[in-house]
């Protein structure tokens, strides 16, 4: 196990160090924010929010309402195009 | 840890599979994150709910997806079928011509200042020809009504202000078109003869071409000469209009003498008939000839008669002078007896 916790550490090295993650970071955001994801999570959080009052809202809360909801909420095309980026990468990098 | 230790080709495909999962769920994770704080940040500071609106506004502006109107509920061609009411003239007018008719109505903007300067330009071209005090006047009032003003503006469009060919028309009409009466005279290039009295009528033809046109039941008011008819039917018309003996313009014409009559005209076809022979006679009014030249479509001829002094000179060229002077006596235009042969000749 611990090769592959190294395994894993080394390849997101990788992914920091030629500067890929922050791509598809960028990515990801920009394609969740054209499918509306980010439009649906918000009017989640007005709904919560209100629930709870304004005032009494904390980071904690809506990290634990959110999170789980926005995972579910990310459409199939998104995913399926990221996961493709990451399995090149890895490809390429396969011999390092 | 060595850099060959890391290799990837050794794992197999779920492992590596696993692992861009793995990466996959730390990037939406991330994502998530960020937008969490971006939401605590804006309710912290106040600004989270300014984009909302009440319920009842919400509705106001709601997209309308009705058929024929567009998504802000306005329908399509509204204003075509507006009419307004003129302040100046009191009449309605259509929304989309409203605009320009205020600019004619009140006499002010670009195109108006054109047309008054073009219809005073044209007044003072048919005041110098103008004797008559009163018609003047009238055709001055005209022009401030409407109906004028689009008679001016087809009588413009007609004919090129610019071409050689109008002055020498409205000399012609305006010799005889002012003494009848100006208001016969629409806005179509062509006068409609069943206003016309017998006496306008041969006065009109004496000057105008005065053919009937198929499409709009009107006698043409260009020149004798005018290209669009031919002298036979000019001639038709005149016989149409005053009986079989009608006298062809260039005789009628008040210099003429009224001495001719068909049979000369049946001895001079057969004179016209050109055989070679130079010494047409030239007592038998050239005039005369030239109606029958009409009829045969010398256009040329009756040019020669109508345009008296000049044409002497033009004649005496073709070597009749000698039979010129006998003919002084009875008409003041000269014959034309030897030019048909001339301009047989040509042909």
């Amino acid at each position: 196990m611990n090769k592959d916790a190294q395994m894993r550490a080394a390849i997101n090295q990788k992914l920091i160090e030629t500067g890929e993650r922050e791509r598809l970071k960028e990515l990801l955001r920009a394609k969740l924010i054209e499918c509306g994801w980010k439009d649906q999570l918000k009017a989640h959080c007005k709904e919560v929010i209100k629930e709870k009052g304004l005032d009494h809202v904390t980071v904690d809360d809506l990290v634990a309402e959110i999170t789980s909801k926005g995972r579910a909420l990310v459409p199939d095309s998104v995913k399926k195009e990221l996961l493709q980026r990451i399995r090149t990468f890895l490809a390429q990098h396969a011999s390092l | 840890m060595k850099m060959e230790e890391m290799s990837l080709s050794g794992l197999d495909n779920s492992k590596l599979e696993a692992i861009a999962q793995e990466i996959y769920t730390d990037l939406v994770e991330d994502s998530c994150l960020g937008f969490c704080f971006e939401v605590h940040r804006a309710v912290k500071c106040g600004y989270f709910f300014l984009d909302d609106t009440d319920p009842e506004s919400m509705k106001d502006f709601e997209i309308v997806d009705q058929p024929g109107l567009d998504i802000f509920g306005q329908v399509f061609n509204q204003w075509k079928s507006k009419e307004c009411v003129c302040p100046n003239c009191s009449r309605s007018i259509a929304a989309s011509r409203f605009a320009p008719h205020l600019e004619k109505c009140l006499g002010m903007g670009r195109n108006s200042s054109r047309i008054a300067n073009r219809r005073i330009a044209n007044s003072n071209n048919m005041n110098k020809s103008e004797s008559d005090q009163e018609d003047n006047d009238d055709i001055n009032d005209n022009d401030w009504s409407y109906g004028s003003e689009k008679k001016a503006k087809k009588r413009k469009s007609d004919k090129n202000p610019n071409s050689p060919r109008r002055s020498k028309s409205l000399k012609h009409k305006n010799g005889e078109l002012s003494n009848s009466d100006p208001f016969k005279y629409n806005s179509s290039s062509g006068i409609s003869y069943e206003a016309l009295g017998p006496e306008e009528l041969r006065s009109l033809l004496t000057t105008q071409c005065g053919v009937i046109s198929e499409h709009t039941k009107k006698m043409c008011t260009r020149s004798l000469r005018c290209p669009q008819h031919t002298d036979e039917q000019r001639r038709a018309v005149r016989v149409y209009f005053l009986g079989p003996s009608a006298i062809l313009p260039e005789v009628e014409s008040s210099l003429d003498n009224d001495s001719f009559d068909m049979t000369d005209s049946q001895s001079l076809i057969s004179r016209l008939q050109w055989d070679g022979s130079s010494d047409l006679s030239p007592s038998d009014s050239g005039s005369s000839k030239t109606s029958e030249n009409q009829g045969w479509g010398l256009g040329t001829n009756s040019s020669e008669s109508r345009k008296t002094k000049k044409k002497k000179s033009h004649l005496s060229l073709v070597g009749t002078a000698s039979s010129l002077g006998s003919n002084k006596k009875k008409k003041p235009k000269p014959p034309a007896p030897p030019t048909p042969s001339i301009y047989d000749d040509i042909n």
